[in-house]
This record gives structure tokens, C-alpha cells and sequence, in this order.
């Protein structure tokens, strides 16, 4: 177990260390570096100057330096300056963060109590008409796109019935108690979720459904209710126990999508987490935020899907990691 | 059950039958083939459906930003200008008819005479300049001067863009280009994926593992993420020099790219598969007997192995069609994927995003059309799955 978690960590090491360099090298391929946007702001710059700059910034070495040069100012925990905001790369991170992290948790949170209970419901009553309503929902919410439903749910809830804002983190430039803050992140946090979570919530059905039905049809049920049982406990104990263990590795994965899913649902409703950081960054330009975003999301997503594996272990002991 | 009934029972069936009525048994996947089969010949037909309606998805008209659904507009005056210039140019002789409008005298302005007929097409509402020119003495040239004032009434089933432009045209065409944008990266990744699957599968050792690893490292990022990163650098500076480099700078740039960056990074999945069925096709007996018959390595790929994964491949292919147009849909609504002026489904969202509040129709139709296509290629790809599995085959 030991020895899979650290060679499972070196991997995904590796995986950070290849994908950092090569999201650097992309960087240098996209047009515009920042001395580009000082000539454009600047007519009167002299060549000279230009040259100056571009040492001074090191734009003239070769990219492996500049790569290196780069990992050291990182691993020094130096992030550099965010062009556009004015203000150090970590002062910007950490409510982002914090941000994402909110919204990603309570939509899994919110998929989860949805999707299981209309999993085992559809499983349950295999091949009725509620079965086929609810994969037919799992299906929309599987091809819906996102960033349309989060336009769509904007006119419904914000236009034509003012419910709740249409876009941001929370109210600003009024002071709040504890209680009336909550309450309004809430406000604030509905719409973003709904629009992230129907997504998952399809995914989450349609494995359940399966993982369900095939647990539901082992010999041990039959056995339990020879015995006797509960219905509801055999469903929970005997058959629910037994679904989760592929469901784990689906909902640790599901991060990734999450993550992907908050770039969209955070750029439409303008809320300030790192998915619009990116997205942002990456259309103005602002090399050091991209880069510490994007390193930022992919290794959260990485780190989950370790955790599903050493999760899937704990769930089922009879898998061995030898 | 009489003799006929029983020779049909007794009768082989072909591999294709049995799955085709297995499919036609999944009501849902057959609803979903025929709304695909709908798109497709919609993107096929499109330039005809231009020529037929008059439409062009690019023609603006900044007077009659908009409109809503059912509405008749005139086109803006230097399309009218245009229209009358293709008419003059055409070769035949025009003297008699502008020698009637100057004696008829419908414009209160003196006017030059080689531009009475501009001025009165661009002065004058088309529906007013019809019925003057009905009064018109019946001289040559004078009904195609009242088929092209004909023409300058548009309307506008779903009515009109931020610029003008006609949305169900426009709609039309982003059908063309997201499908189109769909279905070469799914048969693209496909191919790329049964090349890397069946090297790993079939080799094994230090190239499975190598493959293995970037596919599994690949699949485990969040997509989009990388997806936006990427769709930020300039193809020029890829393919600048090499003999693709004519299509930098053309209208199609912005799609090539998209089809490209798409490919990357949606391989993986075909990839696993066909690495998974060739690992348990490899141990079996044919395969043995076809290596003792001294086949070629690349004979055995093609005729014994593929073959048997094609089936899988179909499915993921399907899928991989929905997924591809929902990425490139997602990019494009970010303004990273088809430029403007191309129409796409997801830049038409992109633009109407801003109005939501004047003209929700223009967020919701492009929407509900990548919807309706995304849960047919779904159904169609479960369907097949369900029609192909041998398991699941009841006779």
C-alpha cells in the first residue's frame, strides 16, 4: 500500500513537472509577450530600450533557461506579479481558492444527494416508466451544454423572475453580520451550482443505476431476504454498500469535470474563483496568473484522482495495490 | 407457426440484421438518428437553402438589429445599392426603363440619370416603390427592376443578430460547421487512438507502458482547462513553412484549429479501448494459428484484430462525436474556438450573451440546437451499445 502511494506520487509528480514545462512552452507560442504590450502602449519606445527590456526580462534566452528560471522563482515561493491586477500572484490565489473550492462542493454535495436517491430509484424499479424518465433526465443533463443552461437559468431566475443575482461572489460595499453574509453567498452561490451540478447529476445516475442493479441481482440479497430483512435494509446494507465501491472512483473523477465545469459556470456568472482566473488571465495576457492558475487546477484534479485510488482500496479490501 | 415462418426462424441471420433490429428496438436511439440524419442534411444543403430563401449568413443590417421572429424588414440601403448595380451589370439594355422613371418623377429630388435608379431604390420603401412601379408603363427591363425591389423585403423567420444578420440562416450554417467540426475530430481521434491502442496492446512491454502512461496522464487532466490554455497559441507559428501553411489567414483557419487542438487531447478514450479488447483478442487461438501461418505483424493488426474491436469502436466514435461538438461549442462560447464571422453554434451564444435581457431567442436557439444534437448522438452511441453487445441480443 506504502509503496503504491509514493510510486503513484512520483508519477503524478512527473505528470505536474511535464505538463508545467509544456504549458510554458505554449505560453511562448502565444502571441504577445510583455514586452510586445509595452511597444504597442508605447510609439516613443526606442530599439534600444526594446533590447534592454527584453534582457531585463530575460525574453532573450533560450526557453529552457527561461523555464528554469521560472520553476526556481516558483519553488522559492516567489509567484511573480499579476499584470492586469497589480498586486502578487498569491494575494490573488487564495480567495480564488477558496472560491472554487465553495462552489465545486457544494455542487458535488448537491449531485450527490440528487443523483443517489434517482439511482437506486431507477434501479429499484428497473425498466418501469419512472425508470425511463429518470435516465432520460440523466441523459439531458449528460448533453446539456453548461454555459447555455447557465444562461438559460439567468433569464428564468435573474430576468423575468428576479430571484437571485445574475452574476458575482456576493454583495459589495455593505457591511454584514455572519448570518446575513452566509445567507447571501447563498443567494449568490444558486445559480452557479444548478448550472455546475446538472452535469454530474447525469453521470451520477447512470452509474448508480448500473452499479446498483448489479449488486441488487447478487446471490447475498436473495440470501437476505430468505432471512428475512428489511426491505430498506437490504437495500441500504446489502445492496447500496456493495454499489459504492465503482461509484468512488466516479465521483473522485468527477473532480475533473468539476473543474472544467467551473470555468464555464464561473466566466458567465463572473464569480471570482480560479476557473475564470484562468480564463481571464489567458485573454489578457497575464502570463505569471495563467500559468500558477492553470498549475494550480491541474494538480488539484490529479491530487483527487490519487485519492480515489488509495480511496478505492479502503472501500474494497480485496483489491491489492502489489 | 407455419413452414414460411420457420424457415425464417432457421435462416442465418446476417451480423448487420441482428444489430439493426436490436437498435430499432431502442425507440429513443432510433428518434435520435433521425434528428441526426436531419442535421446532416441540413449542413449538406445549406448553400442551397441560401439561394433558395435569398438569405446570406454574413449580409448586416445595422437598421434592423434585433428583430423579432416573424418580422419583414428592407434590406439596408447599400445592399439595395448593390443589388440594383448586379442588376445594370448584367448586359442588357435599361434606356427605356430609367427614360420612365425620370418621366414618372417619383423621387421629389432632382437626380443625375445615370443615378435615378439608385436613388430610387435606396429613397423610396420597397413596398412604396412597388406599388409606384406598378403604375409604370410596361417597357423592357421593368420586371427585373420589380423582382430586385422584390428581393430588398426580407423576412425573417427568427428574426435578425446584433448585426442584422439573419439568425435562422446563421443557425443553419453554425450546423454545418459544428457538425462538421464534430465529426472529423471524432473519426480523427479514432484513428489516432486505434494506432496508439493497438501498438501498445499488441507489443506490450516498454511501449505499453510508455503509451499507457501519457493516455492515463492525459485523461486525467481537467480538459477544459487545458483546452483554453491551448487554443491560445497561433496555429502560423505550428504550421508556418510546412505545406499547410495555406491555411493561415484563411477563412477556414480558425476551424482547422479547432478540428486540431480537438484531436489532441480526445484520443484517449479509443485508445484504452482498443488496447483492452487486443489484449484479451491477442491470447486466443486464431491469433496463434495466423502467427504459425508466418502472417506479418501488420497483416495480423489489420485482418484479425481490428475487425473484432470495430464493433466498440463504433460506439466510442458516436460519443465521441456529441463530446467534440459540446468542446468545440464550449471553446467557441468562450472566444476561443470558430472566429466570427463564421457562425457556429457556440459563438452565436458568445455574441448574445450581452442581451440576454433585449433578446433571450438568440441565447436559447443556438443552445437548444446543440442539445437536441448532443442527446441524439448520446442515444444513438447507447443504443448501438446495447445493439452490438452479444449479451444483450435476444432472438
Amino acid at each position: 500500500m506504502t509503496s503504491f502511494i509514493i510510486r503513484r506520487l512520483i508519477q503524478t509528480g512527473i505528470v505536474i513537472t511535464l505538463l508545467s514545462f509544456f504549458c510554458y512552452l505554449l505560453m511562448t507560442l502565444m502571441p504577445g509577450d510583455p514586452v510586445d504590450l509595452m511597444i504597442s502602449a508605447n510609439p516613443n519606445i526606442t530599439s534600444e530600450d526594446i533590447e534592454r527590456l527584453r534582457a531585463l526580462y530575460g525574453l532573450d534566452q533560450p526557453v529552457l533557461v527561461r523555464y528554469w528560471n521560472w520553476v526556481s522563482t516558483i519553488l522559492s515561493g516567489d509567484l511573480g506579479y499579476s499584470r492586469t491586477y497589480r498586486v502578487p500572484v498569491q494575494e490573488l490565489m487564495g480567495p480564488r481558492l477558496i472560491n472554487t473550492f465553495i462552489l465545486s462542493a457544494a455542487a458535488l454535495l448537491v449531485s450527490i444527494l440528487i443523483a443517489l436517491p434517482l439511482g437506486i430509484l431507477a434501479a429499484l424499479k428497473k425498466g418501469t416508466r419512472l425508470d425511463y424518465s429518470i435516465n432520460m433526465f440523466a441523459f439531458t443533463g449528460i448533453s446539456i451544454p453548461s454555459f447555455w443552461l447557465a444562461i438559460v437559468l439567468i433569464i428564468v431566475f435573474a430576468i423575468w423572475i428576479p430571484l437571485f443575482p445574475a452574476s458575482g461572489t456576493r454583495t459589495v460595499g455593505v457591511d454584514l453580520s455572519f448570518g446575513e453574509l452566509l445567507f447571501d453567498r447563498i443567494r449568490y452561490l444558486v445559480l452557479p451550482v444548478l448550472s455546475l451540478s446538472l452535469m454530474s447529476i447525469g453521470t451520477f445516475v447512470r452509474f448508480t443505476r448500473s452499479a446498483m442493479i448489479e449488486a441488487m441481482a447478487n446471490d447475498y440479497i436473495r440470501t437476505a431476504r430468505a432471512k428475512g430483512l428489511s426491505w430498506p435494509r437490504i437495500i441500504v446494507i446489502h445492496g447500496f454498500r456493495n454499489a459504492l465501491i465503482p461509484l468512488i472512483t466516479i465521483l473522485a473523477l468527477s473532480f475533473s469535470g468539476l473543474f472544467s465545469g467551473a470555468i464555464i459556470t464561473e466566466t458567465v456568472f463572473s464569480y471570482q474563483g480560479v476557473g475564470s482566473l484562468v480564463y481571464e488571465s489567458i485573454i489578457s495576457n497575464d502570463f505569471n496568473v495563467a500559468m500558477v492558475a492553470f498549475m494550480i487546477s491541474v494538480s488539484m484534479v490529479l491530487i483527487f484522482n490519487l485519492l480515489a485510488d488509495i480511496l478505492y482500496g479502503v472501500a474494497d479490501p480485496r483489491i491489492s495495490y502489489s | 407457426m407455419d413452414e414460411k415462418q420457420k424457415q425464417k426462424y432457421l435462416e442465418a441471420q446476417p451480423m448487420w440484421k441482428i444489430v439493426a433490429s436490436q437498435f430499432a428496438e431502442h425507440r429513443m436511439a432510433v428518434v435520435g438518428l433521425i434528428v441526426i440524419l436531419f442535421f446532416l442534411s441540413i449542413s449538406a444543403f445549406a448553400p442551397i437553402i441560401s439561394a433558395i430563401t435569398g438569405l446570406d449568413p454574413d449580409e448586416q443590417n445595422v437598421f434592423n438589429r434585433y428583430q423579432p421572429a416573424f418580422s419583414t424588414v428592407a434590406t439596408s440601403s447599400i445592399n439595395r445599392e448593390l443589388a440594383v448595380e448586379r442588376m445594370l451589370a448584367n448586359g442588357k439594355d435599361y434606356t427605356a426603363l430609367i427614360d420612365a422613371a425620370i418621366a414618372q418623377n417619383v423621387l421629389e429630388y432632382p437626380t443625375t440619370r445615370e443615378d435615378v435608379l439608385y436613388d430610387m431604390a435606396t429613397a423610396v420603401a420597397p413596398e412604396v416603390l412597388l406599388d409606384e412601379l406598378a403604375s409604370f408603363p410596361q417597357v423592357e427591363g421593368l420586371n427585373d427592376f420589380i423582382a430586385v425591389v422584390g428581393g430588398f423585403q426580407k423576412f425573417h423567420l427568427l428574426g435578425t443578430d446584433e448585426l442584422g444578420r439573419d439568425v435562422l440562416i446563421r443557425l443553419v450554417y453554425g450546423t454545418r460547421v459544428s457538425i462538421t467540426v464534430g465529426l472529423m475530430v471524432a473519426f480523427a481521434a479514432a484513428f489516432i487512438g486505434l494506432i496508439i491502442g493497438s501498438l501498445a496492446g499488441y507489443y506490450g512491454g516498454y511501449l505499453d507502458a510508455t503509451l499507457m502512461r501519457l493516455t492515463d496522464a492525459l485523461i486525467s487532466l481537467p480538459i477544459l482547462v487545458v483546452l483554453i490554455v491551448v487554443s491560445a497559441i497561433d496555429l502560423g507559428n505550428i504550421i508556418g513553412g510546412t505545406p499547410l501553411s495555406f491555411i493561415v489567414g484563411s477563412d477556414y483557419e480558425s476551424i482547422f484549429k479547432m478540428v486540431f487542438i480537438l484531436c489532441l487531447f480526445s484520443w484517449m478514450q479509443v485508445a484504452r479501448l482498443v488496447r483492452g479488447s487486443i489484449l484479451s483478442i491477442k491470447e486466443q487461438e486464431f491469433i496463434m494459428a495466423a502467427k504459425t501461418l508466418g502472417a506479418r505483424d501488420s497483416m495480423i493488426i489489420l485482418t484479425h484484430v481490428v475487425p473484432n474491436v470495430i464493433a466498440p469502436l463504433l460506439v466510442a466514435v458516436t460519443l465521441g462525436i456529441g463530446n467534440s461538438i459540446l468542446f468545440e461549442a464550449a471553446l467557441s462560447f468562450l472566444g476561443l474556438g470558430i472566429q466570427p464571422p463564421t457562425p457556429s453554434w457556440g459563438n452565436m451564444l458568445f455574441n448574445a450573451q450581452e442581451m440576454v435581457q433585449h433578446a433571450p431567442m438568440l441565447a436559447i436557439l443556438p443552445g437548444l440546437l446543440i442539445l437536441a444534437t448532443v442527446i441524439s448522438f448520446n442515444f444513438v452511441g447507447d443504443g448501438l451499445q446495447d445493439a452490438i453487445d452479444p449479451k444483450s441480443i435476444r432472438r
